[in-house]
């Protein structure tokens, strides 16, 4: 082929002026980004929202990512979904298992699985035999599969024949299993995700929805915006952009919500809002040990929180508490109560789920369309994954208690081992069960899913216990704090690498399909604790599974027959649908939208007398208690005149282990700061951006200040994800005395500017 | 006739050179990264691009906070990228509506085209992207000079 000058020097300038426009490669990786081959289901890793999500696999790689349009996210994302896919690829993936041969000050050493699995069972075998079950723990995750925790349940109570199984969902969800459990007879939610959209009174206190379940934000702004007759009251002290679409924002000092729910209980009865009917039919009213009490005494109990006395202890204006009692109690409104962490992480959290249930005992608002308690969960997998499978030291499969001898009987027969093989006494609860790790009378953990050096609370106090515990743990990211502390470190199938189910607020199932191979030489934890166990000495027998369907299947099955009844989730079934709500006893039932109503509950029966039936109790009614005000563990004094409390922002997500990879997410809050109200910042000179010292009774720490009308006047705020700010070094460790759940919410400090 | 042989392959290389030159150019610095560039010197502050942009255009701001999206805390970077050009969207002024759009709104967009045909395919001529306030009509038709970033 001959070219001639002229033609060659054509070419050239117009392969110059290409290449000035854009990359020839950059156009062909554009239009490759289409070319998705295959579309995977599944659901999203972050929140307790559960959205659904699709994943774009190409070449074995997953390449984009969308929202399940079948789901109940109908296919939105928010975006920490939407760039869930760089996590995958992340460049500090653990690959290989790694253990520390001298200790834990000696370097973590890649190895083989074999060596890896044998020195941690050979640990645990070694704890086992000197000191006995209660000397070694599982501490799990309400992220991990639900395949997982039920696995680890079983290898650990029956295997082991150690309760010490619990995990991160203490530090979250126990107040409200709890309010449930005390309310309600058992755990879980009756209303679903569709209340948001027939509601028209929303309450929503203690939950920054709009940056923590910004999907459920984005249902509830849309039911705002479509009609006027939609009101939202938003109680918190402070002012999130939740309160963006509220008609009410109650500011209230931290720690005295008891006294508002009791108050909006008392203008409801008091203006006659409440519904005798109802409660004649379906409500016990006991005082604070459980005794029954009458209506009248719960009146008599009320006249204690007058909007006058509780302008006094909460600092709202009666007319305002009165106005919001109102528009909850109105006898049109269908009003749907919606809370977090802000009501579960205090030393009375499970008293404030009881009062907040109260209100929809009270006024009938329960069991209707619109009407509902319903607590959000904070991870993907705490409801279905530990909550319904009992992976907590005081509980077994299906809301059945460990200390109930009846219950481990049903549990024994049907794992198949001789009865008394599950321990008696409930395990150690997770602040109990760091304790005794500094203690060491806990020897061994294995952990799982979670990052406890980061998350715990009054971390100076725990750190040292696993500094000096032996320390087996899964993990995908090389930077999450405990791996410091960790002997052993297996690699885990990251999310899409393997499968499993995922079960969120609304008691939704979903299945998780694998769509890629896990990176390097990681394993699906479900591999990891089967080999694990079966060289820490546990029977084949009780642990024949090849996979996770298989676990599914003996769990499904042994759901029949309980409230939870979800038998009709085969693996199949799951895999073809975008979700489904238990309870679910067989193939063709569709799911329940709304849990002890009649003609929609399939547990209750169609000639059921009445049109709700709260079967979870012994009664077949709810208690509505009469909870006192109490003030937090650790109110603001004059030594430590302000109130901190701790949050997610929007772009991060827990220890930003995964969000921190993502540039997108990561650059909008690459680090904590703390929120001060202007009119603090102004008597202590303090401007935006000065470095402020934090002081309370445990330690101190600077953060940059960032102004704003956000937290009320005497309070500050400072997210919780910074690796290189561990806030929770902070934050006492006091716990709800019947959940277990330690206050992360408020705690008294000093603030002072920097020199 | 050598000594033109000779020019030409000399010719040949410089003009190989010269490709690979430009093509290193538009490689390395794609046009994502050239207007990344404005942004590199900003520092990792303590807020995201929109307290910058607060400033800087201070309408698209203020259309964008009044917005779904500024109501939902659906940022800057969701759609337009991050600016160091690291992240896995493009960092662009206009997103693309099959690449960014279509990742939140693909049932929307389809039934809308099921609807309309391509000849209404540009969702933002309907459904201004930074002025769709969620306090107002879901739906209003604005005209396209307003629709521009």
């Amino acid at each position: 082929m001959s070219i001639s000058r002229r033609e060659f020097i054509k070419g050239t300038a117009a392969a110059i002026a290409l290449s000035t426009l854009g990359s020839p490669l950059e156009a062909a990786f554009a239009a490759s980004a289409d070319g998705v081959e295959t579309w995977v289901k599944g659901v999203c890793r972050y929140c307790g929202t559960g959205c659904g999500v699709m994943v774009g696999v190409r070449g074995g790689r997953a390449v984009a990512i969308k929202g399940d349009p079948n789901n109940h996210n109908r296919g939105l994302l928010c975006q920490k979904g939407n760039f869930l896919i760089p996590v995958i690829y992340a460049k500090d993936r653990i690959t290989e298992p790694m253990i520390r041969k001298g200790g834990k000050n000696s370097p973590l050493e890649k190895v083989s699985w074999d060596e890896a699995l044998d020195f941690a069972a050979g640990s645990f075998k070694k704890a086992l035999q000197e000191s006995g079950p209660a000397s070694i723990a599982y501490y799990g995750s309400g992220q991990a599969l639900t395949e997982e925790s039920y696995l680890a349940n079983k290898i650990w109570k029956a295997g082991f024949r150690s309760n010490n199984v619990d995990g991160n969902p203490r530090l979250c969800m126990a107040s409200a299993v709890a309010g449930y459990l005390t309310t309600f007879g058992k755990d879980e939610p009756m209303g679903c995700y569709e209340d948001i959209d027939n509601a028209t009174c929303f309450f929503i206190i203690g939950s920054n929805t709009s940056e923590a379940h910004p999907i459920l934000f984005q249902r509830i702004a849309n039911r705002k915006a479509g009609s006027a007759n939609v009101k939202v009251i938003v109680a918190d002290p402070r002012r999130t952009n939740t309160s963006q679409i509220a008609d009410e924002h109650i500011f209230f000092k931290p720690g005295t919500d008891l006294a508002l729910l009791n108050g909006m209980a008392h203008v409801i009865v008091k203006e006659e809002m409440d519904d005798p009917r109802f409660i004649a039919r379906h409500v016990i009213f006991r005082d604070n040990d459980g005794k029954e009490m009458t209506y009248e005494d719960y009146k008599k109990f009320l006249e204690d929180y007058t909007p006058a006395k509780v302008q006094e202890i909460t600092g709202i204006p009666a007319e305002q508490l009165t106005r919001a009692a109102r528009m909850f109690g109105d006898s049109s409104a269908a009003s749907l109560s919606l809370w977090c962490m802000g009501i579960n992480q205090r030393t009375r959290g499970v008293w404030a789920n009881n009062l907040i249930h109260n209100l929809h005992l009270i006024t009938g608002k329960i069991g209707k369309k619109g009407s509902s308690p319903l607590s959000l969960t904070g991870q993907p997998n705490a409801c279905g994954g530990v909550r319904d499978t009992g992976s907590l030291a005081h509980l077994l499969p299906a809301g059945r208690l460990v200390e109930n001898e009846a219950h481990r009987n049903q549990v024994e027969d049907y794992w198949q081992v001789p009865r008394g093989t599950i321990a008696p006494k409930m395990g150690l609860h997770t602040v109990a069960l760091f304790e005794n790790m500094a203690a060491g009378a806990v020897k061994c953990v294995f952990i799982h899913c979670t990052n406890p050096a980061h998350t715990l609370p009054h971390l100076n106090k725990y750190t040292p216990a696993l500094q000096k515990s032996f320390v087996a743990m899964t993990e995908c990211f090389m930077d999450a704090e405990t791996v410091k502390y960790a002997d052993v470190v297996f690699p885990a199938a990251f999310w899409c690498e393997t499968e499993g189910v995922y079960g969120c607020t609304e008691r939704r199932y979903a299945l998780i399909s694998k769509a890629v191979e896990p990176m390097g030489n990681a394993r699906p934890v479900v591999n990891i604790l089967m080999d694990f166990a079966r060289r820490a000495g546990v029977d084949s027998k009780l642990i024949p599974y090849n996979n996770a369907a298989d676990i599914w299947e003996e769990w499904r099955n042994m759901s029949a027959g309980t409230p939870y009844n979800f038998q009709g989730m085969t693996r199949a079934r799951l895999a073809r649908e975008s979700g489904l709500k238990w309870p679910c006893p067989t193939e063709s039932h569709p799911g329940t939208n709304w849990r002890y109503v009649r003609g929609d509950d399939p547990l209750v029966p169609a000639d059921h007398p009445a049109p709700i039936s709260f079967y979870g109790s012994a009664t077949g009614k709810a208690n509505v208690f009469l909870r006192p005000y109490a003030p937090p563990f650790e109110p603001a004094d004059k030594d430590y005149p302000f109130v901190l409390t701790t949050g997610r922002v929007i772009d991060q997500w827990h220890t930003a282990t995964m969000t921190g990879k993502v540039p997108e997410l990561h650059r909008a809050f690459p680090s904590a700061y703390v929120e001060l109200n202007p009119q603090d910042a102004q008597k202590l000179d303090i401007r935006n951006g000065d470095q402020v010292m934090l002081e309370t009774r445990r330690d101190k720490m600077s953060f940059p200040a960032r102004l704003t009308e956000t937290c009320m006047p005497g309070l500050v705020f400072t997210p919780f994800f910074d690796r290189n700010k561990l806030v929770n070094r902070l934050f006492h460790d006091a716990v709800d005395n019947a959940s277990k759940e330690p206050e992360y919410k408020i705690c008294a400090c000093k603030v002072s500017k920097q020199a | 006739m050598k000594g033109k042989r000779k020019f030409l392959l000399l010719l040949s290389g410089a003009g190989l050179l010269s490709v690979l030159f430009f093509a290193y150019l538009a490689l390395a610095f794609p046009r994502e990264r050239n207007s990344a560039f404005r942004h590199l010197e900003m520092p990792d502050e303590l807020s995201d691009c929109a307290s910058c942009h607060a400033r800087v255009t201070p309408s698209v701001t203020a259309d964008w906070k009044a917005s779904k999206h500024g109501v939902l805390l659906v940022k800057c970077a969701v759609c337009h990228g991050d600016s160091s050009g690291k992240g896995s969207i493009p960092f662009a002024a206009r997103p693309t509506q099959e690449e960014i759009c279509f990742k939140c709104h693909e049932p929307a967009i389809k039934r809308m085209r099921a609807r309309f045909g391509a000849a209404y395919d540009n969702c933002g001529v309907c459904h201004p992207r930074h002025q769709h306030p969620l306090h107002k009509k879901a739906f209003e038709f604005v005209s396209p000079s307003k629709t521009s970033l």
